[in-house]
């Protein structure tokens, strides 16, 4: 598959990036630096995330219109070879833009591309969806599945990518909800999915798709841990067969699904320090918490404030506690500041959103507020 | 591409010496694995989690026998925290002060969120502030300001423009503004506008005398969303439509300008959109129902092609060098 953007640049630019966290470390001088930006060079368009976002919104309204531009000449009453042609014709356009733009102004993953590329991908399927209206899911999912990876190859693009990944585990999905056998076997096979997609993207060396197989190993681990989840295979379980009891009933192989809650986030945070992968680290802190709150949400014995409150507590106790005892390096772990703190801004905001709201509790004098202080509970 | 391959293509090319090349080489696959950012996000959401939870436990246990109990245990929280900002609290300066103590920063936040959730309580339980409930909030929020300036934390300088905010009866809380204010009510409409704009100037205020310059990002982009969506919803649904389009034209052009000052292209974003919102509608408003009808897909089409033309030339047109 011939590639979209320049392979070279994209070197160029892991090379510069690789670098200046040398250069933070000491590890080259200043000089040394600026030779290497100079020679390996890139000059891909690339503004920061807001411009961005303020291009992919545009970009989207000008799609959108541009396929209501067009409808006023190809809409020809609004028969089903009408939307076929207006959509072929609107797939044209953002293609053809796509790829000019890409070349002329150097996009690089800058907001506009991303909003062609979507656009483009949503033409691609209307005729689908239009000319075939009553096939099966798994049949429409074959179809998507090669847009996606012509996507995926082609542009290295983020939700082509998360859509890929989404298509093949539907596939697979409603493949095996076919027979009762299939029903009992999902969450073992969309395991094994998981760790092939998982093993097979690690394999990936490729500079170009480095990003776009991080994003696959992401959710290939997700999925893996929540296909082995106690809560999602009982719930899973009860709506697949369709049991309407006010409690779902306990599933087979239970003690093989409680091991797994425990055993795959320790499994994930261990192989995270091990391997120095941080992706494996942070999901098995993540899914450690949604382990708890599986617990909590079968056995559990406190109210949610109380459960807020000591989930909280403890986590401030460990963290406290892993920081004294990490001040120094321990074991090939260190509390050692890796980079600048990004987000302190963004943090500050997050306070004000969670907590911050009216400290009161009722009072109708005040009118606006509302009791925030709750709200974090359903995220945690 | 790995570490390896990148050291070869650099000593290929003669920029790095072998023997440094060896010692990033050695640096890379020794270096320990920081959890530096892992755990301050894990003492952040205890936080959060802590003190929203403790504000809901309070209610949950009056008059049972362990309530006084939470209380005290409350308070004994409020008063370590505030003992271990204040022991280790640096001198005030007007810039950026970093605290070399771990802790300070976060204490001062576990401190500030339980005293909200307490304070509250005690108001509710035992009317400490009477009727005036005012002053239920204006306690907390003069108390967070200064704690904001006095140890320089930005968590706690939008608390206390929250707590402002809900004294003057408002919700500034980012995503809550639409759902939080009753915005059919002209008066909180010119409130909210008077507060956002005081907020803005505040911002400006502090970055242009250099006082806590860092702060100037939460007062501009709290004070400024409120501002803004209160004067759209006064452009949309209230009388004197004109003066509302000023001030919210007025707010997207000194963010505008803001953004090039700051070279921070969160503000440029804001004005843009809040800028093309009132624009799009002024148009509409202007020339009527039926040529709205007719020409909206020529407007849109082109008016946002050019909005991605001055935004992939912005830094030509703004001067922004980065």
């Amino acid at each position: 598959m011939k590639k979209a953007f320049n392979q070279n640049w994209i070197e160029n630019l892991k090379i510069q990036e690789t670098a200046s966290s040398w250069l933070s470390k000491n590890l080259i001088s200043a000089d040394q630096l600026s030779t290497i930006k100079a020679v390996f060079a890139e000059h891909f368009y690339r503004p920061g995330i807001f411009i961005k976002i303020g291009l992919f919104l545009f970009a989207i309204i000008a799609c959108s219109f541009f396929a209501g531009f067009a409808s006023i000449f190809l809409s020809g009453g609004g028969s089903d070879a009408a939307i076929v042609v207006l959509s072929l014709v609107c797939l044209g356009g953002y293609a053809f833009s796509l790829e000019y733009l890409i070349k002329t102004r150097n996009l690089f993953h800058s907001g506009v591309d991303n909003a062609l590329l979507y656009s483009a991908i949503g033409a691609a399927m209307t005729p689908v969806f239009i000319l075939f209206n009553n096939l099966e899911i798994w049949q429409y999912c074959i179809f998507m599945l090669f847009i996606f990876l012509f996507a995926v190859l082609r542009y290295a693009d983020f939700f082509a990518a998360l859509g890929l990944f989404a298509v093949i585990l539907t596939l697979v999905a409603t493949l095996l909800v076919k027979f009762p056998l299939g029903k009992a076997l999902l969450p073992f096979a969309v395991m094994a999915l998981s760790a092939a997609i998982y093993l097979a993207v690690k394999r990936i060396k490729d500079t170009y798709y480095h990003d776009r197989a991080k994003l696959l190993e992401v959710l290939s681990l997700v999925t893996f841990y929540l296909g082995g989840n106690y809560l999602v295979v009982r719930e899973g379980n009860a709506f697949l067969n369709e049991l309407n009891a006010p409690v779902s009933p306990q599933v087979a192989f239970a003690p093989l699904f409680y091991f797994f809650t425990i055993i795959i986030p320790l499994a994930f945070i261990i192989g995270g320090v091990r391997k120095k992968d941080r992706i494996l680290f942070i999901l098995g802190l993540l899914s450690f918490a949604f382990s708890v709150f599986t617990y909590k949400y079968y056995f559990g014995f406190l109210t949610p404030a109380q459960g807020i409150t000591v989930a909280g507590a403890l986590m401030i106790l460990l963290a406290v506690a892993s920081i004294k005892y990490f001040h120094t390096a321990k074991h090939g772990i260190t509390d050692e500041q890796d980079s600048k703190r990004k987000f302190a801004n963004l943090e500050a905001i997050i306070v004000a959103q969670q907590i911050g709201q009216s400290p009161q509790h009722g009072g109708p004098e005040f009118g606006g507020g509302d009791f925030g202080g709750g709200g974090a509970g359903e995220a945690y | 591409m790995n570490t390896r391959s990148i050291l070869r293509a650099l000593a290929d090319s003669g920029i790095i010496s072998s023997p440094q090349s060896a010692v990033i080489e050695k640096f890379e696959t020794e270096k320990p694995f920081s959890i530096h950012s892992e755990l301050r996000s894990v003492l952040y959401l205890g936080i959060i989690l802590f003190g929203g939870g403790v504000g809901v436990i309070i209610y949950e246990n009056i008059d049972t026998i362990g309530h006084q109990a939470i209380i005290g245990a409350i308070a004994c929280v409020i008063i370590v925290c505030f003992y271990h900002t204040y022991k280790n609290r640096l001198p005030y300066t007007s810039s950026e002060v970093e605290n070399p103590n771990k802790f300070s920063e976060y204490s001062l936040l576990l401190g500030c969120t339980t005293f909200l959730a307490l304070e509250g309580y005690l108001q509710f339980q035992y009317q400490t502030f009477g009727t005036r409930y005012g002053l239920t909030v204006l306690i907390p929020t003069i108390i967070f300001f200064f704690c904001a300036y006095r140890f320089d934390h930005r968590g706690v300088l939008s608390l206390a423009v929250t707590g402002l905010a809900s004294w003057l009866g408002l919700t500034i809380a980012p995503m809550s503004i639409l759902a939080g204010n009753d915005f059919t009510d002209i008066r909180i409409i010119v409130l909210a506008i008077l507060l956002g704009v005081m907020l803005v100037a505040l911002g400006w205020t502090s970055d242009r005398y250099r006082v806590k310059r860092h702060f100037s990002f939460t007062y501009l982009f709290m004070g400024g969303n409120l501002a803004c969506l209160a004067a759209l919803t006064g452009l949309f649904t209230h009388d004197y439509k004109i003066i509302y389009f000023l001030i919210a034209g007025g707010l997207c052009y000194f963010f505008i300008l803001r953004s090039r000052e700051e070279q921070s292209l969160i503000f440029l974003l804001m004005g843009v959109i809040y800028g093309y919102v009132i624009i799009t509608y002024a148009l509409f408003t202007t020339f009527g129902d039926t040529a709205a009808a007719l020409l909206a897909t020529y407007y849109f089409l082109f008016s946002s092609i050019g909005v991605i033309i001055f935004l992939l030339n912005v830094k030509k047109f703004l001067g922004i060098k980065k």
